[in-house]
Formats: C-alpha cells, structure tokens, sequence
C-alpha cells in the first residue's frame, strides 16, 4: 500500500524531489515493503517456527503473544476515542468487562455459541458506553479522566457484589465454552493465535479506514480544536459520543475473546489498574497512530516477559523507561502522521509547477 | 430582502452589558460592515449570530429561521459561516484538511460507511476533495495543499480560514477582523477576494479596524458603542454621522 502511495504522491510538491534522489526513495519504499512483507510472512507462521525452534516454551510464547494481540485489540479501540478524539479516557477495562461477562452470561446460562455472543457482548458495551457517556461527554481533559476512572471502578464493585444474581461475585464465572469458527473449534494456543490476530488484522483495517474518513476526521478536528470543530459545523458532542460507543463496543468483542479463552472470568481481570496498562500501551507507542499503538502492546505486554529472571526489577526499569520517554519523546515512539489524499484526476495540472514558491511543507514524505 | 436580522438582542455578562437590544438587518447581497470602538460588543454580536453565546433576549432570524439558542453547527448547516478574530486553523493539519472541515456538514457518509469504506463513501470522498481543493484555489492556495496550516505566512493563513468558512457554502459569511495584521499589498487582494465572494451571491459581513477598507469594501455600515447600535447607513452617511465621529474622536468635554 505504502508503495501505491509513493506514486500518488509524486504530485506538484513531490516533484521537488524529482531525479535520482526520487528513484532511490523509490528503491527504499519497495524494500521497505518487501521487508515488511517477509516479517507478516514470518509471522504468520510463528507457531510453526516456535514448534521448531523452541519446542518446550512454545505454549508459553505463543499465550504471550496472544495476550498482546488482545491488548493490541483493546488499545486500538481505546485509541479512536484517546488517540483519534483526544478525549482521556481511563476507564477501558470497563467496557472490556461487560463484554466478557456479557458471554460468559449468555454462554453459561442461556448455552448461546461463543461467537453468538460477541455482536452482543460489543452492543451491550457499546449500550452502557452510551448511557454513562451521555452527561459527562463535554468535560474536558482531567475532569473526564476523573469520571471514567471512576465508571471502572463501579463496573467493578458492580460485578464483585454479583449485580442481579448474573455474575458470580468475587469468584467469577467458571467453565465458559470454547468458540467454534466455520466449526473449527478454537483450543489450543496456535488456533487462538490466528484467532485473535486475524481480529486484529480487521480492527487495523477497519479503524485505518474510519480515521481516514468524513466520521474520522471530525474527531481530528474535535481533538485538535474543539471549538473551532463545533463552528465549522460538526456536531462535536454527538462526534465524541460515537467515538466513546465506538471503542467501549469493540472493547466488549475483546471481552468476549477474553472470555472463551480464559474460560474462567473474575471481577480481578478488570481493575483499574488494566485501564491503566492500555492507557500507557496507547501513550507509549503513539496516540493515534495504528502502527505504535501496536508496537506499545508488544512493549508493555510482550517485552516484560522477557526479563522474567530479573522478577519484581523489571517493573522498576519499566517505570523509569516510562519516565524517560514522557520526557525526551512525549508524543509517543510513533507520534501520529499527517493523513495522505490523492487528488481527484486533473488537479495535478491545474497546479503551479514544482519551481513556485511555497513553505516548506513539514511530514511530507514523497 | 434581509437575510439576517436582529431585533432587541442583549446579552450580558455578570454585570457588564455587552450588547444592549440591539436592532439591524443585513440585506441579501450586500457587504456590511460592522465598526465600533474596542469593547463595543462588535465580536460579541458575532457571537450571538454563530450561536457560540445565546442572547439573554431578542431575537436573531436568518432566512425566516429562527436561530436563537441552536448550537454551532447547527447554524453552519443553514448557511451562517465564519472566521475569527485571533486565527483558529486546526494548526496541525494540511491546508487540504482545514478546507475538509468545511466540507464536513454538507456531506452524508456515516459511522458504517466510513467503517467499511463502502462505495458510497469513496465517491463521496473524491468528490469533496475536489470541492475543498476548488475552494483552496478559490483564495489562492491551492498549490500549498499539504502544507501544514501552522506553517503558511499570516495573510494566507488569513485565506485558508475564509477558504474552510467557504467550504460550508454559506449564504452569509461572517468575518472578524479579516484586514488584521495583514500588509498593504495582502489588503488590496482581501478586498478583490471579498468581491469574487459577493459575486457569488454570498452575503458577507464583517468587522473591521482599518476604515479605508471598510469604506471601500463595504455597501452598509453598522456602527456600536458601548453595546449599543449608534448609526447605520451608507459609508458616505456614516462618515458624516456626528455621533460616529464622537465615538471615534471623542468630544472636547469627555472625559
């Protein structure tokens, strides 16, 4: 795609590149897709490689990467409403919540099929997301933190003092069945690993089109000026209102593959302080950019695990690497880019040439 | 014809009354300008018609609409545009992306479309970039597209927030202070901007420091002090309006 890119974009400014530096960039561009395509390809057959490779730690790695790929799922969601909207939210694990009791309910108690469940355990997020969003959408940035720090914490006393009988109190609920795909039944690690990264792969497509879109765009200009959004009429609260349903109701579809992976759910998997971890995955790698919001759960979630022998340390050189980086790069590892659009045919003639004068035009990359 | 008009509006603030039932019209068409002293309520009448405050009282009719007490964006969507008096470009974005943002309330794609990307929502795409790239070359700006708002020199920064309030399609264009901070040779293609505007049939009124281009600019003059509308008329009457001239210089008694 990258490279598609590339040739649209040899355009009027593009065009001050034009000449051999043009061509190696060009050169580069296919590398670096072909790079890319070789590391998706590797990928793809990690339970293969770590069978191969690695053959006692596999089951161990591969749940690793799993629980990334979860974490990924749920910080792309967190991300349409903290990285596209701007709007700090604190509170994810809530609606992550819902949706995994949400199947783990119907599941247990009315037998539905496990992937029954996740339209409604994301509607049923979503559901709640509305009704608590609903009068504390205009606050602004601190205030709003404060409140959803504070539904999640509800949600949770909630589920721990057994609302309605439904949820099992502090034990949880027990014994929640395995999903089944086009009949494929879904178990062991390597199946839940194309599982959960194929619902990744769709959140990473589906949200890279949403951003670049009429719908995404109006939260970048909610996030960049609010005001100045609202006077060049976009409908700001009801924008903000959809972005909050919108991540809360994926989140609740992660709850549900949460659910039948762990098969077991209690009021403990979603405390504050998981809020807290897809806050930092989303701030870390770069709020509202897919790419470091991806490389933030591989850091937060996966890079941990490889310092196991240092036990309890490695959370102290995680906090001071957190420290650092607010400091030296608070925009996130992959701060979000400037959105690309090629112009309908025509409009390339009708330009001045690449020799008019011009600012220089910061992010553009040919 | 009058397409926007005000009767009786006040509005205060705590105890400080910054626009006192003030009654005018603009007629469909024309260029008016709104002058006054600073703190005369100029930007607060602004306001008032774009629906960022609502009027304590009075009334505001825009097309035989009511518009008293809607929302912002609301307003935008029946054809009330506008600019600001300090710039307010979403800084961050292309110039391309700030003309979008107009373009936002005359398109139709939703969350679904835009999730999936459908049909729909392609064409609709391309064609808005071609109005919004319209629009650019409509002020000049066109081949500066990607450039980063923040980055472009003052008196195009100026442009592109008139190129975004254009992009809404308004009937009316509400400009603060258009002529602010802008060198001589930037004012003289304000003013030939502000008449190919006219010539398409967009009514515009605007607030403005600098008389010489508001007399030459402008059909109708609005004049406030202190929150009150002391004169209107034509810039030649409002010229000789003694009470104008009190306002602007001050009697040999005021204190």
């Amino acid at each position: 795609m990258s490279q598609g890119n590339a040739k649209n974009h040899n355009g009027p400014s593009g065009g001050l590149g034009a000449g051999p530096g043009a061509a190696a960039n060009g050169e580069r561009g296919y590398l670096a897709g072909g790079l890319t395509g070789l590391g998706l390809l590797a990928f793809a057959f990690l339970p293969l490689l770590l069978n191969a490779f690695a053959q006692n730690s596999a089951p161990y790695w591969l749940d690793v990467i799993n629980t990334v790929g979860l974490y990924t799922i749920l910080a792309l969601s967190l991300n349409v409403i903290l990285g596209f909207a701007g709007m700090f939210h604190m509170g994810h694990a809530a609606f992550f919540a819902i949706g995994a009791y949400s199947t783990a309910i119907l599941n247990l108690d009315y037998g539905w099929s496990i992937m029954a469940t996740m339209p409604v355990a994301a509607v049923a997020a979503g559901v709640v997301a509305l009704v608590l969003a609903w009068p504390i959408i205009h606050l602004r940035g601190d205030y709003l933190l404060i409140v959803t720090i504070g539904i999640v914490e509800i949600v949770r006393i909630a589920l721990t003092n057994n609302v309605f009988g439904l949820t099992g109190g502090s034990n949880g609920l027990v014994g929640i069945a395995r999903p089944s795909v086009f009949g494929f039944r879904i178990v062991q690690p390597q199946h839940f690993f194309y599982f959960i990264w194929a619902v990744v792969a769709l959140t990473l497509l589906l949200f890279h089109w949403l951003e670049n879109s009429r719908f995404g765009r109006a939260l970048k200009f909610i996030k960049e000026d609010t005001i100045a959004a609202e006077n060049m009429g976009v409908n700001t609260s009801r924008y903000k209102l959809m972005a909050f349903v919108v991540g809360a109701a994926w989140a609740g579809l992660a709850g549900t593959i949460f659910a039948c992976r762990m098969r077991t759910i209690s009021p403990e998997s979603f405390v504050f302080s998981e809020s807290v971890l897809l806050f930092t995955i989303v701030i870390l790698g770069g709020k509202g950019n897919q790419k470091g919001v991806l490389l933030g759960s591989f850091l937060v979630m996966g890079l941990p695990e490889f310092f196991r022998g240092f036990e309890d340390k490695r959370l102290l050189v995680f906090g001071a690497a957190l420290v650092v980086m607010m400091i030296f790069r608070p925009q996130g590892l992959l701060p979000s880019k400037p959105s690309r659009y090629k112009l309908p045919e025509g409009w390339d003639d009708r330009l001045p040439g690449p020799g008019s004068p011009g600012p220089p035009t910061p992010g553009q990359k040919p | 014809m009058q397409i926007l008009s005000l009767s009786s509006v006040t509005k205060t603030f705590g105890g400080l009354v910054a626009v006192a039932g003030v009654s005018c019209g603009v007629d469909r068409g024309a260029v008016v300008g709104l002058i006054g002293p600073n703190g005369a309520g100029k930007t607060t009448v602004f306001n008032l018609i774009t629906g960022s405050i609502k009027p304590d009282d009075g009334h505001i009719f825009f097309s035989g609409h009511s518009i008293k007490g809607l929302r912002p964006h609301r307003i935008v969507a029946l054809g009330i545009a506008r600019t600001f008096q300090t710039i307010r470009l979403f800084q961050g974005l292309s110039a391309l992306e700030n003309v979008l943002s107009g373009c936002h309330c005359r398109m139709r794609s939703g969350l679904i479309a835009s999730l999936l990307r459908l049909p729909g929502q392609r064409r609709e795409e391309r064609l808005v970039i071609d109005r919004a790239m319209g629009e650019l070359e409509f002020v000049g700006l066109a081949g500066l597209w990607r450039a980063t708002a923040g980055s472009l020199p003052y008196g195009d920064q100026r442009r592109l927030e008139i190129a975004r309030a254009l992009a809404t399609e308004p009937k009316l264009l509400i400009l603060d202070e258009p002529a602010g901070g802008m060198n001589e040779q930037e004012t003289l293609e304000l003013r030939e901007l502000i008449g190919s505007i006219r010539k398409r049939g967009i009514t515009v009124l605007l607030i403005e420091h600098d008389m010489g281009f508001v007399m030459s600019v402008c059909d109708r003059v609005l004049v406030m002090e202190n929150g009150i509308l002391i004169a209107q008329g034509t810039p030649q009457e409002i010229q000789t309006n003694p009470k104008v001239i009190e306002a602007y210089l001050g009697l040999d008694d005021d204190d």
